[in-house]
């Protein structure tokens, strides 16, 4: 007799997600599954080519980005110095954003977000250094959100990029805000990490009970060469392969199946082997760690402090855990506040031109940018008026997703065998899943 | 205001992103602590809320439902949280209209779709079906608010949490209410009391009432597509011969999107007096056509791409006359 367990609603997904879990004798199958989906394709199929970069936004804030640099292959137009710092600095606030807001989540995981925190202090007096974390946190959240609306327009859903540029100037006065936001997150960045190694990820403290999750090694891709190539990593970190982000589809296929609404990205090479936890020769992964799973040294001097801080505590690169994947999103998160310091000065977004008017058009183009979730690539097909034929689009929730799959299948069948009730399980799935 | 009078309010996201959802989060953490006045009872992405959650001893005073409906699971949903809440609150632009996932609904010739319910067996679990059209919540069920906006602005979605959460306790009820909200909504929350139902969070005009851009002559002498031009000087958008859609939307953002150079795409719904937007861009352009030369307008009309896709981007499925559906019961 089959016995049915289901774990949902798996908190902080981009997408509504579930554990179904069936176990019968000592055969247990452990499925992820996300039960909504968006038709990407549907909504953008017969649009006019440039208005995607006002619809991809429905994926993450970074798809608006990918979608200007498709435009800009499309068209054949290079975007002047000052738009190119101008969308560098938009992806630089987006990537604090999203760390931040996970790091957030991670954190008020140990409290109820909605609880009054005065109140908790005066039962729990420990709290009362988290507390001012999350409100460190939550005030620097604003400030990058801030600075995405200066730039982009919005922060959720931008608008500035166009084919061949940004749609406007800064108005006077926002260089200087923009510049004060920088220089916050550069202040804080640093503190953040330490509070986390010190108060978290430290033998005995909050992480513990993740320092044993790890997946088993699997290839991961990322974008390298002023974003024209993609590589693949093996799983010691080293290139395996590396080719033109036109040839992405070739190279890294979709396979879908019926008890999940999200396909899963694999190796193509390599063919599909399915996703058992042992067998990821075929899989593949992206996102902060597998950016940092390189190895190489980082150019911004307190990242690649963080990061070498992060080799003390864990050993060299490349890693394949939960508390690695924590550490590498407050690595980039060090290097988005150095990035932002460095663009968010007047002489780098003023200029004499914000955009290049195209005068021709490709019937296809394609981009890929590092989003702050992970690689993403677009390709679009277009007729001769400009109206999309065909859109092709992976972005890190489709190419983690059998990352996903495997964490939780090793996490599910580890605290089932630990004895773990449903409701542990639930979290410790949540907080493994966070970081990817 | 003691624990026994908070409001229990719960909130479900159906097809979209996770944008409105963080907005809400934003106004907890970064403009008002919601903790003294309502106490959250189901949230599945923040809390990891189950169904079964919402037994029959919980009640909901105010639901905010996000996102558009596509798989059967979301139908089912809205029912439910109708069944459940006290006030049901469309929040978003795709659980008010449809929004971006309506526009699905043009390509759902081309597409084949899971129309069954997969069947579940004791090896592998199914999904929720995908259903046919993408629809709006109010095509579902009946809502009493909405709140526009892909995402809604921080300030309006403020005022409704006062609105209907916070009621005649908030300390802050003023401070963002008189801005852009219609006036019956203001007075109503300055009153503390309930808004008329069926009320929209947002302005009764167009947003070219609130877009600061120069408006001087409507004529529209050619069409340009966005990626076509630019020009510096601040001047109405429509006027330069881009499709922007402030004359057949609500205002309440503010011209956002037309501040910023870009067209606006109408994610706050058409506003008081418009029947069908699509409709009412058709007729404004039109009207303005310089030329009286049959064969130039007709050149003209050419140049337009994608109308449909254009003028319902975000309400597609719910104020498109055409291919609208009415509530279902």
């Amino acid at each position: 007799m089959t016995k049915r367990l289901t774990i949902e609603s798996i908190r902080w997904q981009e997408e509504p997600a579930k554990v179904t879990i069936f176990r019968n004798g000592d055969k247990t199958d452990i499925f992820f599954q996300i039960t909504s989906a968006k038709n990407i394709q549907g909504m953008c199929r017969g649009r006019p080519v440039e208005e995607l970069p006002r619809i991809m936004p429905v994926i993450a804030p970074a798809h608006h980005l990918a979608a200007a640099r498709v435009l800009d292959s499309l068209f054949n137009v290079e975007p002047p110095p000052m738009a190119l710092n101008m969308r560098a600095g938009l992806l630089q606030a987006q990537y604090t954003t999203s760390h931040l807001r996970k790091l957030y989540f991670l954190l008020s995981h140990w409290v109820c977000p909605f609880e009054d925190f005065r109140a908790a202090e005066r039962r729990h007096r420990h709290m009362k250094s988290v507390h001012r974390m999350l409100h460190d946190i939550m005030h620097h959240l604003a400030l990058a959100q801030e600075a995405e609306v200066i730039i982009g327009g919005r922060n959720d859903h931008p608008l500035s990029a166009v084919a061949g540029g940004v749609s406007r100037f800064l108005k006077e006065g926002l260089y200087e805000r923009l510049a004060e936001i920088a220089e916050s997150c550069v202040l804080f960045a640093p503190r953040l990490g330490e509070f986390f190694r010190t108060e978290m990820f430290n033998d005995g403290k909050a992480m513990d009970e993740f320092r044993a999750v790890e997946i088993h090694p699997m290839a991961m891709i990322t974008l390298a060469g002023a974003e024209k190539s993609i590589v693949l990593k093996g799983v010691t970190g080293k290139e395996t392969d590396s080719f033109p982000v036109a040839r992405a589809f070739e190279k890294i296929g979709l396979h879908t199946e019926g008890w999940t609404h999200m396909p899963f990205a694999y190796v193509m090479e390599k063919g599909w082997k399915g996703l058992q936890a042992e067998q990821t020769g075929s899989l593949c992964f992206v996102g902060p760690l597998a950016r940092l799973n390189g190895g190489e040294p980082l150019t911004s001097p307190m990242a690649e402090k963080e990061r070498r801080h992060l080799i003390e505590m864990l050993g060299p690169f490349p890693h394949f855990g939960v508390v690695a994947a924590y550490g590498a999103l407050l690595v980039e998160l060090i290097q988005a506040a150095e990035y932002m310091k460095e663009l968010f000065v007047q002489e780098k977004l003023t200029g004499p031109s914000i955009r290049i008017i195209p005068s021709e058009m490709n019937r296809s183009g394609c981009a890929a940018i590092e989003s702050p979730e992970g690689l993403i690539f677009h390709e679009y097909k277009v007729n001769g008026r400009g109206v999309v034929e065909n859109v092709r689009v992976m972005d890190a929730a489709t190419a983690n997703n059998a990352l996903r799959c495997v964490i939780v299948q090793k996490v599910v069948s580890d605290a089932m065998t630990e004895g773990l009730d449903l409701s542990a399980i639930k979290s410790r799935v949540e907080i493994s899943l966070l970081p990817f | 205001m003691n624990r026994k009078s908070k409001k229990k309010f719960a909130v479900f996201a159906g097809t979209g992103c996770r944008a409105c959802e963080k907005a809400i989060l934003d106004i907890h953490y970064q403009v008002h602590s919601l903790s003294p006045w309502t106490d959250i009872v189901f949230w599945p992405y923040v809390l990891g809320s189950r169904w079964e959650d919402l037994d029959d001893d919980v009640g909901i005073d105010v639901c905010f439902f996000i996102g558009a409906i596509r798989t059967s699971e979301e139908r089912k949903a809205a029912r439910r949280l109708r069944e459940k809440a006290g006030i049901l609150v469309a929040c978003g632009a795709c659980a008010a209209y449809g929004g971006l996932p309506g526009l699905d609904n043009l390509s759902y010739a081309e597409c084949g779709r899971v129309e069954s319910e997969p069947e579940d067996s004791d090896l592998i679990p199914s999904v929720p079906s995908i259903e046919s059209r993408v629809s709006s919540l109010s095509q579902i069920v009946a809502v009493d608010f909405v709140i526009p906006g892909c995402p809604p602005t921080q300030n309006l979605l403020w005022a409704a949490m006062q609105a209907l959460i916070c009621g005649p306790e908030s300390l802050t009820k003023l401070s963002y209410t008189v801005a852009r909200l219609p006036e019956n909504i203001s007075r109503a929350i300055t009153a503390g009391i309930l808004p008329p139902n069926g009320s929209v969070f947002a302005g009764e005009k167009a947003v070219c009432a609130s877009c600061s851009r120069l408006k001087e002559e409507k004529k529209f002498k050619t069409v340009i597509r966005p990626y076509q031009k630019y020009e510096e000087s601040g001047r109405c958008l429509l006027e330069q011969g881009l499709v922007c859609l402030g004359i057949s939307t609500r205002e309440g953002c503010g011209g956002i999107c037309t501040a910023v150079g870009q067209p606006c795409r109408g994610c706050f719904g058409k506003p008081e007096g418009v029947y069908d937007p699509g409709a009412k861009m058709v007729s404004a352009i039109s009207s303005t056509f310089e030329s009286e030369s049959a064969q130039e307008i007709e050149t003209m009309v050419d140049a337009f791409e994608d109308l449909t896709g254009t003028f319902y981007r975000y309400t597609l499925p719910s104020q498109c006359s055409l291919m609208s559906k009415p509530q279902e019961e």
